[in-house]
């Protein structure tokens, strides 16, 4: 394909059917922001992208044209963005993580000072029971929650205090949704007036405070940041700490060629050994010095093909999987992610639709060799591919994988996904499904032209 | 003003119907050759079907019995071809034309070393010089070609007229008085509903535009000449008076009368014609990868490589390369410039690993051919490249697993140094393939740690290891359901 252009004289009338067009990769034209009402109800549907200009001309309508969609872009950023007196939700920053609610029944012989006694000891989150789900990384506690976000972000404690990740809280506070105070140096805890009197956190603070913290990198966060915006939901993945070290770095190879079925021998076995025995292939057959498939009287090419296979492969189903933490840094998992699509419950995440990992590319300069690829999909569950679609298909099976991961490249802010899948070529042996289909038919109408 | 052109050709075209009339007419296609006849063979190897026995029908055993017996009093030969290995471009030719046409067809091994994959140059040759008719590969490909330039060419001259007739609106507008402009202004502040504006000036002709507007060119032209030949009124109809503010120069139209008619372009060849018009030799060979000789003289016995070309008509005196020798020289050889012959053979010599891989993928029934013109190692026909598209572009990854790679630190990091591929090759590798629709797949070959003895090539490449991953952009947007 030498120009994309070319293509629009083969496509179909219709652009929506072609799946080619990846409309994240434009530049935005912000004159559509001025048809999006936002205080209307009635959602306007998505504006249609018009043709570019690639090229200045003198022409004063392109100065117009461009005129009015820098106007209103910068009509877009001058709205104001408040945060409603109604959906405002108060935050406060613990510094020092998880501190647990002070307990009235505790409190009670030193009545008068419970908020100091909660300021003076904090305890550290790991020896109370109740605290055993909030991770030791959150710093940010909501009092009382409200809105649509704490469904699917933060961990409520005994005393219904949310507490978010520093990720959540930060996405939240850019996001304009959040209201994040600072400890307030009165040391009153919980109390009633404290709102007034504590000081609000800034967005520069925020990004000071939380990435760098428990973990979370600028790379992180903007996977983060960028998937939760497209509306999926993100928790950490048991390999979000990069400390831990491999525990055993042994690796086993358990793979080989699966052994071929043998028929019983019936009159044509015992008919075909003879016949061997006359003139047996496999009698002039080396693998030391060729040819390896003998230069007898070959019987069909099957069995051709089946003495041909020499070259062991790599067979994900019978390799043993990992715990997450045989792998190395940047190649772990770090995220599961749930389709907006998929009932989220926060208390018993369902399993994850997509496993992230993220690489940045000023720490690790050079695509993963196998070993750190291959640990990094076998720390994910077998998914073979599966259903009557996939059982047709072989291309479809061989791109699905038996076990799969997406690894988010994250250059200097500029997020690529790549979803890499275990593909056993092995397992699929093109020369015993002759004529079958193979992949899903296209309609020629909307193909584009191919090369071959 | 660009606008009118491209929202009144519409209308036209659809009441002109069937776009072939305005085009001119293409020749019918040839009829497709029979490729399920003539690729019917995966390989180059002879097979022999036995008779299936029938228990209940005792003539069945008979003919079995039949057949064994005619193999054993007159066993089939196994067809062995013969090449030679050309040092200058460190890969093999085969000149013998039953020999090329086997390994195309039987297979789909190597390639022509004057055409794009098919040996085809003597059809060329014929067809240009009238002997012979249908067309090759290359030339419909070099006639959409053309095709594609032409309208490339007009869609910017088209471009380039509104922009000029823009200018001239707007040098008219400016000079008709101050208020009109501000009028205009007014109109494409942001502050108004813009969607008119919008869809009106970014409207752009694309290619498709492009051809519309050729055939409503040459609609209007038979439309006038009916008119003029009917009537000779004056009164011309509003349409082909508005649509000719766009018309094509006639430079472009000389132009495609010569394409359709490339013979008469040749016009030195034209006097060579005369000299012979049908007898000619062949100037065309077969060349072969290095790796497709390999796996056709190691793998499959069907291949006889001689040191030099053999002279024709007369038997080769030397005897062919031992597949040993043939290793060793193949080896030095994936090295630019290649290495001396004194040079022991490594466990990661590029044609060890591309071996590797290219055996794996022929043993498991792909049809795996270089993937040079993709950027990648391999392409991964399925039955052959005339039968559909490749579906998969493999690229190679060395590996070394083997701790016996990170005994030293210089063993450390000369492999890191090999297994080193930068992201943004990868990008580049994944984004070309997608736009050509194939799935990238990145093969890692595990390398042993170097063999004390090279008798044994078998268990030389037992040795190797080879691991699939399938790496494909994931675009979160699609994925949301």
């Amino acid at each position: 394909m030498a120009d994309a252009d070319e293509d629009v004289i083969h496509a179909p009338a219709n652009a929506s059917t072609q799946p080619e067009v990846d409309l994240s990769d434009e530049t935005q034209d912000f004159r559509f922001l001025n048809h999006l009402n936002f205080f209307a109800d009635s959602s306007p549907g998505i504006p249609r992208r018009g043709e570019k200009d690639f090229e200045p001309n003198p022409t004063e309508l392109q100065a117009d044209v461009l005129a009015a969609s820098r106007g209103a872009m910068h009509n877009a950023l001058s709205y104001p963005r408040l945060h409603g007196a109604k959906t405002r939700v108060i935050a406060f920053y613990a510094p020092e993580g998880y501190v647990p609610p002070a307990q009235p029944d505790r409190a009670k012989p030193k009545a008068g000072e419970d908020g100091e006694s909660s300021e003076s000891t904090p305890k550290p989150a790991r020896p109370l029971p109740n605290s055993a789900r909030i991770s030791p990384d959150a710093c940010v506690y909501v009092p009382s929650p409200k809105g649509q976000f704490f469904k699917t972000m933060g961990q409520a404690d005994s005393s219904s205090r949310v507490w978010l990740l520093p990720e959540e809280a930060l996405y939240l506070i850019e996001r304009g949704s959040l209201d994040i105070r600072w400890p307030s140096p009165s040391a009153s805890a919980e109390g009633p007036g404290e709102e007034d009197l504590s000081v609000p956190m800034s967005l520069q603070a925020a990004y000071a405070c939380f990435v760098g913290r428990g973990g979370l990198t600028l790379e992180r966060y903007s996977v983060y940041t960028g998937l939760k915006r497209l509306g999926y939901a993100l928790v950490r993945a048991p390999g979000w700490c990069d400390d831990i070290e491999p525990q055993d770095a042994n690796v086993s190879d358990a793979s080989e060629v699966a052994p071929t079925k043998l028929h019983g021998p019936g009159l044509a076995g015992i008919l075909g050994s003879l016949f061997n025995w006359i003139h047996d292939p496999l009698s002039t057959a080396s693998t030391a010095t060729g040819p390896i498939i003998g230069t007898g009287i070959h019987r069909h090419y099957m069995d051709v093909y089946r003495k041909l296979a020499i070259i062991p492969w790599y067979d994900p189903v019978t390799a043993p999987e990992r715990h997450p933490f045989d792998t190395t840094p940047p190649f772990r998992v770090v995220f599961h992610i749930y389709k907006p699509s998929t009932p989220f419950k926060k208390s018993a995440p369902p399993t994850p639709d997509f496993r992230i990992a993220v690489v940045s590319t000023r720490d690790q300069t050079t695509m993963p060799t196998m070993t750190q690829l291959g640990a990094l999909l076998e720390s994910t569950p077998l998914d073979p591919p599966r259903g009557e679609k996939m059982e047709r298909m072989m291309y479809m099976r061989l791109r699905h994988g038996y076990r799969n991961v997406v690894m988010a490249v994250v250059d200097q802010g500029v997020v690529s996904y790549l979803r890499i899948a275990d593909s056993a070529f092995g397992k699929e042996k093109l020369y015993e499904n002759k004529g079958g289909p193979q992949g899903p038919k296209r309609s020629r109408a909307n193909q584009k032209p191919r090369k071959r | 003003m660009a606008t009118p052109v491209t929202t009144m050709d519409k209308p036209v075209v659809a009441k002109s119907g069937p776009a072939s009339d305005a085009r001119p007419p293409r020749a019918p296609r040839p009829p497709r050759p029979n490729y399920r006849q003539i690729h019917q063979f995966p390989l180059p190897v002879n097979v022999h079907h036995v008779p299936p026995v029938i228990p209940h029908n005792p003539l069945s055993l008979i003919s079995v019995a039949l057949s064994y017996l005619t193999f054993l009093i007159s066993p089939p030969r196994q067809e062995v071809y013969s090449a030679y290995f050309d040092k200058a471009t460190s890969s093999i030719h085969v000149t013998e034309e039953r020999s090329i046409n086997a390994l195309w067809q039987m297979g789909f091994f190597g390639k022509g070393s004057l055409s794009r994959s098919e040996p085809s140059w003597l059809a060329r040759e014929k067809k240009r010089r009238g002997l012979h008719n249908g067309k090759t590969s290359e030339e419909i490909t070099r006639l959409r070609r053309t095709e594609r330039r032409e309208l490339k060419l007009e869609r910017a001259r088209m471009e380039k007229l509104a922009i000029e007739e823009r200018l001239k609106a707007e040098a008219a507008a400016r000079e008709a008085g101050v208020s009109e402009p501000l009028d205009q202004a007014a109109q494409s502040t942001p502050t108004d509903d813009t969607t008119n504006v919008t869809a009106a000036t970014t409207e752009k002709f694309s290619l498709k535009k492009a051809k519309e507007a050729r055939m409503l060119e040459a609609k209007q032209a038979r439309e006038l000449a009916a008119q003029n030949a009917a009537f000779a009124e004056q009164s011309q109809p509003e349409t082909s008076s508005n649509g000719k503010s766009v018309r094509f120069s006639p430079v472009v139209q000389k132009k495609e009368f010569l394409s359709s008619s490339p013979s008469s372009l040749q016009l030195p060849d034209s006097v060579v014609d005369n000299l012979d018009s049908d007898d000619f030799p062949n100037e065309e060979h077969l060349q072969l990868s290095n790796e497709e000789a390999f796996f056709l003289a190691y793998s499959l016995g069907a291949l006889q490589i001689y040191d030099s070309p053999s002279k024709s008509g007369e038997v080769q005196s030397t005897s062919p390369i031992s597949t040993a020798a043939l290793l060793q020289q193949f080896c030095h050889h994936s090295f630019q410039p290649a290495r001396d012959a004194s040079a022991s053979l490594q466990p990661d010599d590029p044609f060890m690993i591309s071996y590797t891989v290219y055996h794996h993928f022929r043993s498991l029934g792909w049809v795996i051919r270089s993937g040079v013109k993709f950027g990648t190692d391999y392409l991964l026909y399925n039955r052959g490249p005339v039968f559909s598209h490749a579906e998969f572009a493999v690229i190679i990854i060395p590996s070394y697993t083997h701790p016996y790679w990170s005994e030293t630190e210089e063993r450390k990091n000369y492999t890191a140094e090999k297994q080193a591929r930068s992201w943004w090759w990868m990008h580049c590798v994944s984004r070309v393939q997608a736009q050509v629709l194939k799935s990238l797949v990145v093969c890692y070959v595990d390398v042993p740690p170097p063999a004390a003895s090279l008798d044994d090539i078998g268990g030389l490449f037992g040795q190797y290891k080879v691991r699939e991953f399938l790496i494909k952009r994931w675009i979160p947007n699609r994925t949301r359901d």
